[in-house]
């Protein structure tokens, strides 16, 4: 049955190694972490070039149309509706026309109103609420979700002093946390606790591990200072 | 941060044969997950992904009491891209009876009635119909031409006056179990109990001054970040899989059977990871309508909730009314303590007033109580439990009594409760004798801390305390364990893992087989594939989960003995195991280590797994916690700031240090927000105005400061490392700490949850009955 | 959402031919798609104005600054002349929303934001502005409305959190409509329900906020807001104070109380108080009680009343002494 030959995902503690991503030894030993990734200019976040091309349409759908998104350095093609918002079209839309099963369900859907952040993708630079834009907005864009956060195959040094600083625990808000995280170490690498706390504020935590959150930025601040970030 | 004290054991029922110095129990090693969570590869349940899936929406009932006269659902169906609608009429007819969740008992009729209303929508947001179709935008225009014919019926929603004759009922049938008569009349109170112990006439003659005080909490919820999800799908050969967000694979199992009448054998529930529970992921809501929808449209279907139904929905907990009178003597001795409380069921019988009652008066030895409980049913929607349910309202009534009465009596407020603490012996209201338990140490390590005579300095800042206690379960927990050629262990748990329990767990098979806690994989898996496990509530992983862990680890453990007894080939009794070493008794030259065995497994008979499958009837032991809080009230605004927060409790053994922590700092950041911002507002129709994020405040990062732990290790004499339950300890004193900090730090005292700015404001203002003056 | 056409706007005159009240603009989206969420608006078009060039900076103009309508929150704080020339301005967008929202939001989204009461904003409760025969708030929860101006027909707080700044800075809106481009002050643009419940502000379905005019700064400023949660969430009460000062005394005084009123709310008996005297505890107290009068509050928000006079006096002396209070 076809059904049965595209069983989800076991579930996640069996399946690190299973991946073929990096693995919970290769965290504990300390793997090399690799310098600060280069700020990316900001212009206008929301504004500019990319819509007034000459070779933006002017008016699209109501029905599906195809776009190009560019998500963690790969190009996708999707379709979507203009009611579509990225955070949907990154968690349900990126397989369609190939076989292969999505792997981009990191970004979470929580509120989907723009008040908790567990949907936070790195436009452009910036964070925004992927709940709250229009995945047709973002053709054109570079998108970080927290799939590519890491480097290739190493952990991005946020992502190790997050599992370090036991900076999770049910874990559903730390994707958020963790591009919430980058995006300010891209942005200022040594944060003074003061500026961490407020640029995490957008990052809604029930479990209550704030307190860890924040050392774990600090130390991966330390740490790519270290590096030479 | 955390100052972990080790308690001498004077009194240990078991020989244990586990040393006291532990090589893993007490360190920190990076969790199991932790990889998966940082990367976003971590499996919640709305990232199931299936072919053919189909997305599901739920009608809700926009009133909050109504006969539901009619449903016509032609429209929908009619829509291109719906598979399937629903209603109550599809689940077919069941016999009403009483099933378990694990954290109460609950009517399967009103189970099933508030998956899918039949008859009547108790509250608004109630799921009256559901549909399946080919996406989630389809599923939402489909419900908008449901159409249903309500009588409107008046709202019921202040708990006093749903207790009162003539008002309103929600169930024509439903009559007072008064303590254990049933009423004349129908009601809307379910349930009224009653601890008593003494004489509290008697008692109350012996006082100097006795306090009655009234208190008011709001409906709040958990407020987990992940909403409810159910992915259902019910193959052609009527096996039915549910992926889901639980708090118990088992129980879902169990509720999904027993409403749609099949048997446990044809359901396999694959529990997900979680993104928090709370005790608020026990009940289901959405499986059987998953499951029903897969069944019509003969395709698998994924029901996520959005925010607002989880709010409108689910399980908050109950909000409540409750009165203390307490007696006392100038030395500060409680004589006589009595307490009225009624809480909020909801739309069907089965608050957790008991529970309230239990803890109310638990960490203090008073001869003479009385103790009443309503369980009151109001139209919002059914209460569940909220850690430690019914514990933090009862404490914050009990606590702050407390506080006045330490005022009055000249006694300082840690002196008061170390006067009146209950030890092992203490006789509880409902019965309970104490075995050994940690509350005086709780104050003595609060006294000794820095915090507890730290100057504050400055106007308007105030330092309060308060107790509180949580019963801890323990109940039933199985789980295999397989020792893998290369040394580990794959140990299988069935107990969904909420809290860095699979870690805690997998390390106390590990201290028994002398590995490390990176050498244990531990999973959760689904229901076919491990024996019966209750529900993950109650504190009772790590303590009964890990129990049975510990029995599997000695069942491995001594087939591993016999292993290496037939390589020698000497008898088994010759061997002993110590560490992770194999020895003989007298040969000191026949010495191998688990590593070294397990890689000849093959050749001394087969594989060696070992199993455990336990109920727990010793408890988990009893948690107190004791909290020192400092807060600035600005007079001018209302607002209340916490400056530092420090969290003490008696946890018996950290098994994790660090989650142990966790379990506090979490603990105190939702017992704080449940102090402070957060409750339910329904207009009077009864419907909820805060349905949101913006609107219902839970605490951001910048609202609440470092909380410090310290956790006070009196070993539970019922575990081999003396772990205690942790989790829900921590929620209980949070709202009275902080109010008998606002009473210092403001003059006022007050007895209404949330004390939100506003409140806050008001109180100050009118102070002494005068009005405000100048700014 | 209710699915609609999404169209490019690569001009202002574009933008304007395709908007209606079907066709509604979109900057940010974070106030505009949570309502489409919610059904309470369902347009048949978004007409997205992000791309429309000259929009999105922020310009010297006159002394002062010519902003752009599509300029984001985070860049109007990361800008060094917002932050030492309009103070009041800049601690009124500090603590918007959250990081995320302040990067998607625009200034011309935050001055056109439509309102947060949740009787708006849920579709089963009675509004007038939504087209229904009542008001929810008024006998409701109203713990969240206003306190001034609470005869009308709505009782809603006027969302934006810069307009209070814009206020006391004198600033005036630029707006593009069919037949062109017309300055108004910033008072005249935001209308109160009795003038039309459905509307906040006099823009026609037809016309767009295009750059907010900052003459320049006469003096010292501030903005204090009084708040619940730090994060996440809308002030309780703010209150934003521009004064002209000669030595310590407050030649002129502008004041203007935001997150209790439908419209940002100048409190002019509390600039009349203040005028000519030296600025300190006292004189600020004492604008502050003028602020708060004339304050009906509704049956849950009295603590409100106070609050206004706590942010003026502290706004007030904010602006004077540079220091936070």
């Amino acid at each position: 049955m076809s059904e049965e030959s595209k069983k989800p995902p076991a579930p996640s503690s069996a399946s690190p190694e299973a991946s073929g991503r990096f693995s919970r030894r290769w965290f504990l030993q300390g793997v090399a972490l690799s310098a600060g990734t280069a700020v990316l200019p900001g212009e206008g976040l929301l504004g500019g070039s990319a819509f007034a091309a000459p070779q933006a349409p002017a008016r699209i759908g109501p029905e599906p149309v195809q776009i190009a998104l560019s998500v963690n350095g790969k190009d996708y093609q999707v379709k979507v509706e203009p009611r579509v918002t990225l955070l949907n079209a990154l968690r349900n839309y990126l397989n369609l026309g190939t076989n292969t099963p999505i792997d981009l369900t990191g970004t979470k859907r929580v509120c989907d109103r723009g008040s908790c952040g567990s949907c936070t993708v790195i436009l452009d630079g910036k964070t925004v609420y992927s709940c709250s834009v229009l995945a047709v907005e973002c053709q054109g864009k570079k998108i970080t979700t927290v799939e590519g956060v890491a480097e290739g195959n190493q952990p991005h040094p946020i992502q190790q002093a997050f599992v370090e600083c036991d900076g999770l625990m049910c874990g559903f808000c730390t994707p958020g946390f963790i591009v919430s995280s980058k995006a300010l170490l891209d942005r200022n690498p040594h944060p003074t606790p003061t500026e961490i706390r407020r640029a995490l504020n957008g990052n809604i935590c029930r479990c209550g591990t704030y307190n860890r959150v924040f050392q774990a930025v600090e130390l991966a601040s330390i740490r790519m200072k270290v590096k030479g970030g | 941060m955390a100052t972990v004290k080790t308690k001498k054991t004077t009194k240990s029922k078991k020989a244990s044969q586990i040393p006291v110095r532990y090589r893993v129990i007490g360190t920190r090693p990076i969790r199991h997950d932790g990889v998966d969570k940082v990367t976003g590869r971590a499996q919640y349940g709305a990232d199931v992904q299936l072919a053919g899936l189909l997305h599901g929406g739920i009608l809700r009932s926009p009133h909050a009491h109504a006969r539901i006269r009619s449903i016509d659902t032609g429209k929908a169906a009619a829509l291109p891209g719906v598979k399937a609608v629903i209603t109550s009429a599809d689940i077919g007819p069941v016999t009403d009876r009483v099933v378990d969740l694990g954290e109460g008992a609950t009517r399967l009729q009103h189970l099933r009635d508030n998956i899918l209303a039949s008859g009547k929508a108790l509250y608004q947001g109630h799921a009256v119909a559901a549909v399946a179709a080919t996406s989630p935008h389809i599923a939402q225009e489909a419900l908008r031409l449901i159409e249903v014919d309500y009588e409107v019926l008046p709202p019921v929603l202040d708990l006093r006056e749903a207790m009162e004759a003539g008002a309103p009922l929600l169930h024509e049938d439903l009559h007072t179990d008064d303590l254990g008569t049933k009423s004349m009349q129908p009601s809307n109170i379910a349930k009224h109990l009653r601890f008593e112990k003494g004489d509290l006439e008697k008692g109350f003659k012996k006082a100097d001054q006795i306090f009655e005080r009234e208190f008011l909490t709001s409906m709040v919820h958990q407020g987990y970040i992940e909403p409810h999800n159910a992915t259902a799908f019910w193959n052609a050969d009527g096996r039915l899989a549910i992926w889901c967000s639980t708090q118990g694979g088992f129980t879902v199992r169990q509720q999904a059977a027993a409403i749609l009448d099949l048997p446990v054998s044809s359901i396999k529930v694959i529990p997900m990871e979680i993104g928090g529970g709370f005790g608020g992921k026990i009940h289901v809501y959405l499986e059987p309508v998953a499951a029903l929808l897969s069944k019509k449209s003969g395709k698998p279907v994924k029901l996520v909730m959005d925010r607002a139904e989880v709010f409108e929905a689910t399980g908050p907990t109950s909000g409540s009314h409750i009165q203390v009178k307490i007696g006392a003597r100038k030395d500060g001795r409680i004589v006589a303590a009595q307490a009225q409380l009624a809480y909020e069921a909801g739309a069907f019988p089965g608050s957790l007033v008991v529970c309230g009652m239990m803890c109310i008066f638990a960490p203090y030895d008073l001869e003479h109580q009385r103790i009443d409980g309503y369980d009151v049913l109001v139209t919002k929607p059914k209460t569940a439990p909220y850690r430690a349910p019914g514990a933090t309202n009862a404490a914050f009534a009990s606590e702050t009594v407390l506080d006045e009465i330490a005022e009055w009596a000249g006694i300082d407020p840690l002196e008061i409760r170390r006067l009146n603490g209950a030890k092992e012996g203490t006789r509880r209201a409902d019965g309970l004798v104490y075995p050994r338990i940690g509350f005086l140490e709780t104050l003595g390590a609060a006294r000794k801390h820095p915090h507890a005579s730290a100057p504050l300095e400055g106007p308007n800042r105030g330092r309060g305390v308060a107790s509180g206690f949580w019963f801890n379960v323990g109940l039933k927990s199985s789980v295999t364990a397989a020792v893998n050629s290369d040394g580990t262990v794959s140990l299988t748990e069935g107990t969904p893992d909420i809290g860095g329990t699979r870690t805690s767990v997998a390390m106390q098979l590990a201290e028994v087989l002398g590995l490390a806690a990176a050498d244990v994989k531990p999973q959760v898996v689904d229901t076919d594939s491990v024996g019966y496990n209750d529900v993950t509530g109650g504190s009772r992983v790590t303590f009964a989960t890990g129990l049975a862990a510990i029995e599997a680890a000695r069942d491995i453990e001594r087939q591993m003995a016999e292993r290496a007894a037939r390589l020698w080939g000497v008898p088994a009794s010759k061997v002993k195991a110590a560490g992770g070493v194999y020895r003989h008794a007298t040969d000191s030259k026949k010495k191998i280590t688990f590593k070294e065995l397990a890689a000849r497994l093959d050749e001394t008979g087969g594989p060696v797994v070992g199993k455990a499958s336990l109920d727990t009837s010793a408890s988990a032991g009893g948690g107190f916690g004791t909290h020192i809080v400092d807060v600035e009230v600005d007079p001018e605004t209302g607002k209340v700031q916490i400056l530092r927060y420090t969290a003490v409790q008696d946890v018996g053994k950290a098994i994790h240090p660090s989650y142990v922590e966790g379990q506090l700092q979490g603990g105190v950041a939702q017992g704080a927000g449940w102090a402070l911002n957060e409750e339910y507002f329904y207009d009077d129709q009864g419907r909820l105005a805060n349905a949101s994020f913006l609107d219902y405040r839970m605490p951001t990062a910048l609202d609440l400061p470092m909380i410090d732990t310290v956790l006070v290790e009196v070993p539970n004499p019922g575990h081999p490392f003396g772990v205690r339950g942790v989790g829900e300890v921590p929620i209980v004193p949070p709202p009275a700490a902080l109010a008998n900090a606002i009473y210092r730090a403001a003059g006022v005292r007050l007895r209404q949850l949330p004390m939100n700015p506003g409140r806050v404001l008001e109180a100050i203002l009118t102070r002494d009955g005068k009005p405000p003056s100048k700014a | 959402m209710k699915n609609f056409a999404y169209i490019n706007a690569a001009s202002e005159k574009a933008a304007i031919e395709s908007m209606s009240d079907k066709a509604l603009a979109l900057a940010g989206g974070t106030n505009l798609l949570n309502l489409l969420k919610e059904y309470v608006l369902a347009p048949e078009a978004l007409v997205n104005i992000k791309g429309i060039a000259g929009l999105n900076a922020i310009e010297s103009f006159e002394g002062g600054l010519k902003i752009g309508a599509n300029v984001t929150l985070s860049e109007l704080l990361d800008h060094a002349e917002v932050r030492g020339r309009y103070p009041a301005l800049h601690q009124a967008l500090y603590d918007i929303g959250t990081p995320q929202i302040r990067n998607m939001s625009t200034l011309g989204g935050n001055l056109c934001a439509r309102p947060h009461c949740w009787y708006y904003r849920y579709e089963y409760f009675d509004c007038k502005k939504r087209g229904g025969q009542g008001c929810a708030a008024i006998a409701g929860d109203n713990e969240f409305h206003a306190i001034f101006a609470t005869d009308g027909p709505c009782v809603m707080i006027h969302p934006s959190s810069a307009g209070p700044a814009l206020v006391v800075y004198g600033a005036k809106v630029k707006i593009a409509g069919p037949g062109g481009s017309r300055d108004a002050g910033i008072e005249e643009f935001f209308t109160l329900p009795a003038a039309a419940v459905a509307r906040e502000n006099v823009l026609k379905p037809n016309e767009l906020v295009t750059h907010v005019l900052l003459p320049p700064p006469n003096g010292k400023s501030a903005t204090y807001e009084v708040r619940h949660k730090e994060s996440h969430d809308w002030p309780l009460a703010m209150a934003s104070v521009a004064l002209t000062m000669a030595g310590e005394t407050a030649q002129e005084a502008r004041i203007c109380l935001g997150a209790v009123a439908p419209v940002p709310w100048r409190a002019a008996a509390a600039e009349a108080a203040l005028k000519g005297k030296v600025v300190n505890e006292t004189t600020a107290g004492e604008a502050a009680q003028k602020a708060a009068e004339g304050a009906k509050p509704l049956s849950g928000n009295k603590y409100k009343v106070q609050l206004v006079r706590t942010a003026v006096k502290r706004a007030i002396l904010a602006a004077a002494t540079g220091r936070r209070v």
